[in-house]
């Protein structure tokens, strides 16, 4: 492979040679150069990229694990933030409700101070008024958001961070403390009854439980025991009314029929119930004459928690069971006492006065399927906190029923019960998180510090209130703040990445733009090199081609040529000795020319004053001579005529050699040359009794040649076979044609030629045998002239001898007839025709 | 046509008073030039029935000659043979183009010369 190219560079010209070493030279490197440096361009400026994106990588890594901590941290503040001000909440409500009902133990107090009298009574029930808010469900929702106005402090000093509420403007009412305040006599029997605000006259006995409050209470039989200024405090008791909740797409809703709900179902009856204090009266003599009863309605205790929003807005006029965000309360027996959903309370059959049982989850209803027992034995039975957990859902008969109250003890869905009833043991509060319906829930707890009666058997107290919360409501700052955070991260990340592809883009631009100035340089320097070159083998490869050609021309014989001299320099100088020995060949050649010429001219005149001498007087136009004189004139004669032979041949050969010999080429048929041929040498022929054999095929066609001098040279080989072969001979004259030449032969049965003399005969001068050649005559120029005259032609001869004579069969052969052929190659023309 | 006048024409005395010598032995008249201008005077005086010109002349060459008594209506059916030592191809044409009916190129034997003009007899 490199052999080749060395091999086909060494065939190139000078000036592709310059080129192509020039550009190895300096493009080459050039271009390496180039590509390395914008290889380390592009390399470093890619590096400097990845640089740049992996630090991006990783502040954006820090910026979102900062913002992803710093969330979780605000989180978990605000978390620890509400969840503190709610339990503080929860707390002072608690502290509030006990409150509350230690001024309800002051009032039986003081009432039992006085003499029982109905008017009295009747003042104390209508002086103890106490203000319920109205749910307007036209208003409650405009209520609902959180107030702001514009009010603004005047001091400039106060205005950092100036927040300000007006007071919430929600609808009154006043509503009685008492449902109803009795006076009843040792033996259970009502003397003073004061209800809705009036003095009834349906007197009765209530140590029956029938004619009790739902048919449901049974203190009196308690009331013996009591002593001066002890107080006997029920439990809560009313009516328990129904509720049915349903599944929608939307979430759970309140059935229509169901109890009061808040928002949910407004329409609802609302819960009624009772909270009697019963203390003994005594006379001036200090004999119990019998007992004050003020029956407190539950709805002023059910107050302090259907209005509390855990929220920023704080209170509501209408709760929200479905939110999650709501205050309740439960009593010294777990038992719900204040819901949102008034169905959740707990209360009595009122045909029955029994307890209506909470409800229970579907495992627990199975197993007081099976029991045997009623609802109401089985539930009472029931182990308190017995395997809670959400995984269990509410039975179907109960919610079927309507029957869905909330017994914390046995309310086996719901394990939070399970975690106030402990947290509030030691009468404490608290708060926890639960997962209650996929919602993250924060319930806070609180005792109830009322330990009036049978409240005082426990720490516990009344019973505890609880607070609801969601905890993404209290995230809703920190998930603002994580919003914006992740945005920001976001759009920082994304204009990372937008600067890095455009550095990355820069990058492969400034990499273009060099790729760009490197092809320039090197096209440039491309051009400037080829220029050079040109330039420089300009110098060298013209004025050579210029010598060469002239060179060529002068080769041909044409002899005035000369140069152009157009440097001093080795070129220069070379033209110029190159044209001084074209002058000095050109003399010469002009000189010999001039010999030849004038020399055969010059030398014709001699003869022919010699020949027309001695012929003339050979011929006898000179008067009669002896025989002998002619025969010595004789010899003279055939002197001057081989002189005349050799001067004309002489010629001859000097201007073939010189290359000016004239040839008038043409498309000649090769017959006619063989036949004008013979016939000029018929008659010499028969002088020597040869016979002349012609076997020329007739679709030999033609050659391209000077006829003449064609003819010329089968007549010097029928001369030279004439000659050259003893009386009597046989010379066979033959031609055929293939597809790259025409063969002419010439054979006879000869002398023969010897062997080393086979190429020598064709040299100037050469004669055989000088004896032979004298009788014979001849010049020795005849097979030179006829050499040059075919390789002029492109053609060429060649002699073969002796000749064998089973080849040659058709001559005869033998002794001194040793015989020789004469081949004659000429190319055949390309347009011929046969 | 019957030969009687001949003009010899070449500056070799030899060659010219030879061929004079023999043509006149053999009942011609034989003339001879020995330059151009003569040969040209001496054919328009003499009108020969035959020219035999050298080419190499003095004064004016033969073609020269040729040409002018070629072109002149006294001159021009006398038919000239050139004898010249010029051999060359392009000077025999030369000499053909000049209007010479024959070319010989010496040398020739007299006997052949004789041949040469007893063609033009017999026209």
């Amino acid at each position: 492979m490199v052999r080749k190219f060395i091999f086909k560079f060494r065939e190139l010209g000078i000036l592709p040679k310059l080129l192509i070493s020039f550009l190895i030279l300096s493009i080459v490197p050039l271009i390496i150069q180039g590509y390395f440096a914008g290889k380390n361009l592009s390399d470093a400026g890619l590096q400097a990229v990845q640089r740049a994106e992996d630090m991006g990588k990783v502040n954006l890594q820090a910026a979102e694990d900062i913002g992803k901590t710093s969330i979780e941290d605000s989180v978990q503040a605000l978390d620890r933030k509400a969840t503190e001000s709610i339990e503080l909440r929860t707390t002072e409500l608690a502290m509030r409700i006990a409150d509350f009902l230690y001024e309800r133990d002051k009032d039986i107090l003081i009432l039992s101070s006085f003499k029982p009298d109905s008017q009295k009574y009747l003042n104390v029930y209508s002086a103890l008024k106490r203000d319920v808010i109205i749910a307007d469900t036209g208003t409650s929702s405009k209520l609902m958001k959180k107030q702001t106005t514009d009010l603004q402090s005047k001091n400039p000093e106060n205005k950092e961070s100036w927040q300000h509420r007006p007071p919430h403007s929600f609808k009154k009412l006043p509503k009685s403390l008492y449902k109803e305040i009795t006076f009843v006599d040792l033996l259970g029997q009502e003397r003073i009854k004061v209800v809705n605000g009036k003095l009834s006259e349906n007197l009765l006995n209530i140590s029956r439980k029938e004619n009790t409050y739902c048919k449901a209470e049974d203190y009196f039989s308690q009331l013996n025991n009591l002593k001066k200024g002890e107080i006997y405090v029920s439990r809560v008791i009313g009516a328990y009314i129904k509720g049915w909740l349903y599944k929608t797409p939307e979430g759970i809703k309140v059935k229509p029929e169901s109890a009061y709900a808040g928002k949910e179902n407004p329409q609802g009856r609302k819960f009624e119930g009772i909270i009697r204090w019963v203390t003994p009266v005594y006379n001036e003599k200090g004999e119990k004459t019998g007992y004050v009863t003020m029956a407190l309605d539950h709805t002023h205790v059910m107050e302090f928690t259907d209005h509390i929003m855990p929220t920023e807005e704080r209170f509501t006029a209408l709760s929200d069971g479905g939110s999650g965000n709501y205050a309740f309360i439960w009593d010294n027996h777990d038992k719900c006492i204040s819901h949102a959903r008034d169905f959740f309370i707990c209360g009595y059959n009122t045909a029955s006065g029994k307890e209506v049982p909470g409800w229970i989850s579907r495992p627990t209803y199975g197993e007081y399927k099976k029991s045997g027992l009623t609802l109401e034995e089985f539930v009472n039975r029931l182990p308190s906190f017995r395997a809670f957990t959400q995984k269990k859902t509410g039975s179907m008969e109960q919610m079927k029923l309507g029957n869905i109250s909330l017994d914390c003890r046995v309310l086996d869905t719901a394990p939070q019960c399970q975690g106030w009833h402990e947290g509030t043991e030691d009468g404490g509060s608290g708060s926890f998180l639960i997962l209650w319906s996929g919602l993250w829930k924060l319930t806070t707890y609180a005792a109830i510090p009322y330990y009036t009666g049978a409240y005082g058997q426990s720490k516990r107290g009344f019973g505890y209130v609880t607070i609801g919360a969601n905890v993404d409501d209290f995230h809703k700052d920190a998930n603002i703040a994580r919003t914006k955070i992740e945005s920001s991260i976001k759009h920082e990340g994304k204009e990372i990445l937008a600067a890095n592809i455009k550095t990355r883009e820069l990058i492969s631009e400034r990499a273009a733009h060099n790729l760009k100035i490197v092809t320039i340089i090197t096209i440039i320097a491309g051009l400037a090199v080829i220029g050079t070159s040109v330039i420089i083998s300009l110098n060298i490869t013209r004025p050579l081609r210029r010598l060469t050609d002239v060179a060529v021309a002068m080769s041909k014989g044409n002899y005035e040529q000369s140069i152009e001299v157009k440097s001093t320099d080795e070129v220069g100088k070379l033209a110029k000795s190159f044209n001084e020995m074209a002058k000095v060949v050109s003399e010469v050649d002009k000189m010999k020319s001039d010999f030849v010429t004038i020399a055969s001219h010059e030398l014709r005149t001699p003869i022919q004053a010699m020949l027309l001498g001695i012929s003339g007087i050979l011929e006898g136009f000179s008067g009669k001579i002896d025989e002998e004189v002619k025969e010595d004139l004789e010899l003279a004669r055939v002197g001057i005529e081989r002189l005349m032979r050799l001067v004309t041949n002489f010629l001859d050969l000097s201007r073939i050699e010189a290359r000016k010999f004239e040839f008038n080429i043409a498309e000649t048929p090769v017959a006619d040359i063989i036949d004008l041929a013979v016939k000029e040498l018929s008659e010499l022929a028969d002088m020597h009794n040869h016979v002349i054999i012609k076997n020329i095929p007739t679709d030999i066609g033609n050659i391209k040649a000077d006829k003449d001098r064609m003819i010329q040279v089968i007549v010097n080989l029928l001369s030279n076979a004439i000659k050259y072969t003893p009386e009597g001979g046989k010379i066979i004259l033959k031609a055929n044609r293939t597809d790259e030449e025409v063969l002419i032969c010439v054979a006879d049965n000869g002398y023969g030629v010897p062997v080393w003399a086979k190429e020598e005969i064709f040299n100037k001068f050469f004669q055989a045998d000088s004896i032979i050649s004298q009788t014979v005559g001849g010049t020795g120029l005849g097979l030179t002239i006829t050499r040059g005259i075919l390789e002029k032609h492109g053609g060429s001869i060649s002699c073969e001898s002796p000749l064998s004579e089973e080849e040659f069969s058709d001559l005869p052969l033998g002794y001194e007839r040793k015989g020789s052929i004469f081949i004659i190659r000429l190319p055949v023309p390309r347009s011929s025709s046969t | 046509m019957e030969i009687k006048k001949i003009l010899v024409v070449d500056d070799e005395k030899t060659i010219s008073s030879y061929l004079q010598k023999k043509f006149s032995k053999l009942g011609y008249m034989a003339y001879a030039a020995n330059d151009g201008e003569d040969a040209v005077e001496q054919s328009f005086s003499i009108l020969p029935d035959i020219i035999l010109l050298d080419v190499k002349l003095p004064k004016l060459d033969g073609i020269e000659v040729c040409k002018r008594l070629k072109s002149d209506n006294r001159t021009k059916h006398i038919p000239i043979i050139i004898l010249s030592a010029k051999a060359q191809s392009f000077e025999i044409r030369q000499g053909l183009e000049a209007g010479a009916d024959r070319y010989l190129c010496k040398p020739v034997s007299f006997p052949d010369i004789l041949k040469e003009i007893q063609t033009f007899e017999s026209k």
